[in-house]
């Protein structure tokens, strides 16, 4: 685990909400040399601390990802000897459909958010391939009708645009 | 022919800010650098509140200085955060934002022919209402020792008739902060001069280098002091109209009776709000985070690119030196607007030392803070 001082944490607070900011942008906003930033940016890469940059769509607005369908999955799942969940975990979560996939708390024990293009490609996703996985116990499956949220933005609701344009 | 008018309103001239909002909302594809509140909505808990104060039919008047819950929770506020210790019972008013309570604050201080000092440039308010009090404005030009007002100017201008003087810090449009040196200087002026010391205080929360030093925390000043504060900036609840008055008791007895004429009270959504503002600290100071980071990209910049820029030490606002370009700041800033699509604020509607700068606010998105320097930056190269 990387320990990373205030002005570090910055950094990763301003890349996970602007990845395209340089690092001349982020050195001047924290108060670093932007050789400082780069380099900390590639050593982040390398220890695989970021992962990838990513742009972030509002998929309602596009005509071509309207056709995909989002679940949540609730699965129940009897730990395996020595390996406990992470082993059928390790399988499930290699499927593409998968999007996420978490180990909880409470009634169950895998939450897993999967797309697919309909319904029919998720219910034979649930039950042709993770109801059928040894040590699966049981799955429901939930819907997604409507995205309020996501990634901590809220998806078509405020932003600031109703802002005089010059003021006082 | 109408009936006619108030001589005295004849004589304010219409403000220039409002001049140049008019030009600015009939150009298309602007950034407008020259807006003057936070670019966050107010944080959900404040407005959660208000719905449900309205929910429960809580939509009455208040008393006239306010819900007495809420100045208990100001006079906690500005003793903890500020150091300032003023009782919620008979110190302090809510008013309609701070704008209400330089107003109120000027009609009970002045008599005709009175004379108010405000160092300049500063924040475009203060000088008509002086005059519509009936008080004349005495104004020092601070552009040339750091836009901070210094004993010396000071000293020469107070006369037989000065009544008080006005300091607006972290200030609008500068972004300067009074060091402390020099409020102890004003405290000792006031002091054997005998004036009041109004101290505008809205910007408090976004100080950035170094903690802020408020006029009413010095030894002292309680008995010449009116502290104003409030909740637009530092809060971002600029639409909600409230700020407050502190002071001697001796002073708000006599401002609450224009204040319980003239408005009565403030609105008690928003008093509820405002109460629940001050439990969310935390995001008052991710946001002045935010726009510290931002005032450090955009300023480094403007300096680059040979806008000459003091760093302001709070506020949101930048006031960079457009004197080399060789264009008035009411030139530069219509040629910006018409080239360059994007707006800024003259700084001579900021009144003396103005002339030779003009107002960039960077609360707002970093996407458009780096557009509007490319735009800046090509047409200074153009010119």
């Amino acid at each position: 685990m990387t320990k990373l001082n205030k002005k570090e944490k910055e950094l990763v607070h301003l890349l996970k909400e602007n990845a395209r900011l340089s690092s001349e942008d982020l050195g001047q906003m924290v108060g670093l040399p932007s050789s400082k930033v780069q380099s900390l940016i590639q050593s982040w890469q390398k220890d695989g601390i970021i992962l990838k940059h990513t742009t972030l769509f509002n998929e309602e607005k596009l005509e071509s990802t309207h056709d995909t369908i989002r679940a949540l999955i609730e699965v129940s799942i009897r730990p395996e000897k020595k390996t406990g969940f992470d082993a059928i975990a390790r399988r499930i979560c290699k499927h593409p459909n998968v999007i996420d996939h978490y180990l909880i708390s409470g009634n169950y024990d895998f939450l897993i958010i999967v797309e697919g293009k309909s319904l029919q490609e998720i219910s034979s996703f649930v039950s042709n391939t993770l109801a059928s996985i040894e040590n699966v116990r049981s799955t429901g499956t939930h819907f997604i009708l409507k995205k309020y949220k996501e990634n901590g933005i809220a998806l078509g609701t405020e932003e600031m645009e109703n802002r005089i344009l010059v003021s006082a | 022919m109408s009936p006619g008018f108030s001589h005295l309103i004849e004589t304010i001239p219409s403000s220039g800010i409002r001049r140049f909002f008019d030009l600015v909302a009939s150009s298309k594809d602007v950034i407008s650098l020259g807006v003057g509140e936070p670019d966050f909505p107010t944080p959900w808990p404040a407005r959660e509140e208000a719905i449900s104060s309205i929910e429960q039919g809580l939509t009455s008047y208040t008393s006239n200085s306010g819900l007495i819950e809420c100045r208990r929770a100001i006079a906690a506020y500005i003793e903890e955060r500020f150091g300032a210790t003023y009782g919620p019972e008979k110190e302090i008013i809510i008013t309609n934002g701070v704008s209400e309570g330089v107003d109120i604050t000027l009609r009970t201080l002045l008599n005709p022919g009175d004379e108010v000092i405000v160092p300049e440039p500063n924040y475009v308010c203060y000088a008509p209402l002086i005059q519509l009090a009936g008080g004349k404005v005495v104004a020092i030009d601070t552009s040339q020792t750091g836009f901070l007002p210094n004993k010396q100017a000071i000293k020469s201008a107070i006369t037989a008739k000065t009544k008080a003087i006005i300091l607006c810090s972290p200030n609008n449009p500068t972004g300067q902060v009074i060091p402390k040196k020099i409020l102890k200087d004003i405290a000792d002026l006031a002091e054997n001069h005998d004036f009041w010391v109004i101290a505008d205080e809205i910007y408090a929360e976004l100080s950035y280098d170094e903690p802020f030093v408020s006029f009413a925390a010095l030894e002292g000043t309680f008995p010449r002091t009116i502290l104003m504060n409030g909740f637009s900036k530092a809060f971002a609840m600029t639409g909600w109209r409230l700020g407050y008055l502190c002071a001697p008791q001796e002073f708000i007895a006599r401002a609450l009776k224009i204040h319980q004429y003239s408005a009565l009270c403030a609105p008690i959504m928003a008093q509820y709000a405002a109460i629940q503002a001050l439990q969310g600290m935390k995001v008052v100071q991710d946001m002045r985070r935010s726009y510290e980071m931002r005032r450090n990209l955009f300023v480094g910049r403007l300096n680059e690119m040979g806008l000459d820029t003091a760093m302001p030490k709070g506020a949101f606002y930048c006031f960079p030196s457009i004197q080399k370009t060789g264009l008035s700041s009411e030139e530069f800033a219509l040629k910006l607007l018409e080239k360059a699509r994007v707006a800024v604020v003259p700084g001579s509607v900021f009144g003396l030392g103005g002339e030779g700068y003009v107002r960039c606010c960077y609360a707002t998105h970093i996407d458009l803070l780096k557009e509007a320097l490319t735009r800046i930056s090509n047409f200074l190269k153009k010119r």
